[in-house]
């Protein structure tokens, strides 16, 4: 299978510091990638140039088999096969049911498909009965609950999920675990995630990145990675010795 | 104390009594006034998104003449378009002294850098998040500006009543290109000022409390428009 990301010689720097610098990296197709590691060590930053949300300073990068050249319609049209939750999962000012058809109505979806696109991706999140209450009045797991039925009701092919767990309850979290396990297994969407939380990562994710200092510096498959790291770095991280 | 109680009690006989004169003179505040906030909308809003969204050269210096001109004072404003307006001015020709489109055009001069500076405000408090939930859900840049407005509705409400206050109350701006001529460019503020200065402090007490309850009544007009009330109104708990 190609590879849904190519980056090549990747990097970014915020001022003078540099923040990413990935020599090669690619991520494949259908499965939960996790990306592993420190504060700061550059996961958001590879998150966003990844969903072109932020443009690398050097290097490329293929997403969904194109090398992006940032030309306008082709970051719309790329990014139309993506979708994002993260961590905050804000929400429009407006009810559930405008949030969950915004993504359809940009893209000038017929009302009567609209509708039932947004019927269906409540209903998979069991959100049904919150479908016309402001979306600012709900809490951090019910909103958690309306930004994936968000993601969902435009159909991407790669689901970036930024700490989607974080701000929220162990039972809200458990429920949400399940539906990223639903959504990958069921309907075939390549979930990459950035997660603090080892237990999720390793309960989830089937491939894993570990980043320290904007680098790559361990890659494979999860179980592996947990069991048998080669990196001191990766290690202490597993063990918990380095604290984010 | 009198002359108070006798304005507010003038003030209700005026407005139940619904004189012909006054009719008119509030009609025309409402006219130049509501001109005025229209046209600075219409220009301030959107330049005030660009100049808080786009990054171009010169941004910050606009935004600090725009921020300046908040503070304009009305009788320079009035000066400014009397010097424009007036026969030896460059559009003297269209012989626009004296007639609301003067007053229209000081008082827009007025309102216009409140709203654009207001919504630029308005705009730049919006956290990335909402551009970026925008673009990852499907949005071009032209609908991701629009939900960021959108999103900004409040301030940018803010920002037109602010205004409205500002024109509704003006008086020195549209006393030196209207004149102040009775049937023709007499709003309620250069009503006061002339009830002042002929002694009579009640009936430009009266015509106060008719501009009041016209202001009034616009806000809630402009508010009702957003489908909001001060009920409904956003408010931070304090326990």
């Amino acid at each position: 299978m190609n590879a849904e990301f190519k980056l090549f010689n990747i990097s970014k720097r915020y001022g003078q510091r540099e923040v990413l610098n990935i020599d090669n990296l690619e991520i494949g197709g259908g499965r939960i990638y996790c990306i592993l590691g420190p504060n700061g060590a550059g996961k958001t930053t590879l998150f966003r140039i990844m969903s072109l949300l932020t443009l690398n300073d050097t290097g490329k990068i293929h997403v969904l088999g194109e090398e992006v050249t940032w030309q306008k319609n082709q970051v719309v049209r790329l990014r139309r096969k993506m979708a994002m939750v993260t961590q905050t999962s804000f929400m429009f000012e407006g009810s559930v049911y405008y949030n969950v058809a915004y993504g359809l109505r940009v893209r000038n979806t017929p009302a009567a498909e609209e509708r039932k696109t947004v019927n269906e991706s409540l209903e998979l999140l069991g959100m049904m009965d919150f479908i016309n209450q402001p979306a600012r009045n709900l809490s951090g797991g019910e909103r958690q609950k309306v930004a994936i039925a968000r993601a969902l009701a435009v159909k991407p092919r790669v689901l970036f999920l930024d700490e989607p767990t974080s701000n929220i309850d162990p039972a809200s979290a458990l429920d949400i675990e399940r539906y990223i396990q639903y959504i990958n297994k069921e309907m075939g969407t390549t979930i990459i995630m950035v997660t603090h939380n080892l237990f999720q990562a390793r309960r989830l994710s089937e491939e894993i990145f570990f980043m320290w200092e904007g680098k790559i510096i361990e890659k494979g498959e999860s179980e592996e990675l947990f069991e048998h790291a080669q990196d001191k770095r990766t290690r202490s991280f597993i063990k918990g010795e380095i604290v984010f | 104390m009198d002359v108070i109680w006798q304005g507010i009690k003038e003030g209700f006989l005026l407005i139940i009594a619904m004189d012909p004169e006054l009719v008119q003179i509030t009609l025309l505040s409402i006219q130049v006034s509501v001109s005025a906030l229209l046209l600075a909308a219409i220009m301030g809003i959107p330049l005030g998104t660009v100049l808080a969204l786009k990054e171009f050269p010169g941004r910050k210096t606009l935004l600090n003449i725009t921020y300046t001109f908040m503070g304009l004072p009305p009788v320079l404003a009035g000066l400014l378009v009397f010097l424009f307006l007036s026969t030896s001015g460059p559009l003297g020709y269209f012989q626009l002294m004296f007639t609301p489109t003067a007053m229209i055009t000081a008082q827009v001069l007025l309102g216009f850098p409140i709203v654009c500076g207001l919504t630029a405000r308005a705009v730049m408090a919006q956290p990335q998040e909402v551009f970026d939930t925008a673009a990852t859900l499907g949005a071009t840049r032209r609908q991701a500006s629009w939900v960021i407005i959108r999103e900004s509705r409040m301030g940018i409400i803010a920002a037109l009543t602010t205004a409205l206050g500002r024109l509704i109350a003006e008086v020195g701006a549209v006393m030196m290109v209207g004149g102040n001529i009775k049937g023709e460019t007499r709003v309620l503020t250069t009503s006061i000022v002339l009830e002042t200065r002929m002694g009579n402090d009640s009936s430009a007490l009266a015509i106060g409390m008719v501009l009041l309850l016209i202001a009034f009544l616009i806000m809630l007009l402009i508010l009702s428009l957003e489908k909001r009330t001060f009920k409904d109104e956003r408010r931070i708990q304090i326990v």
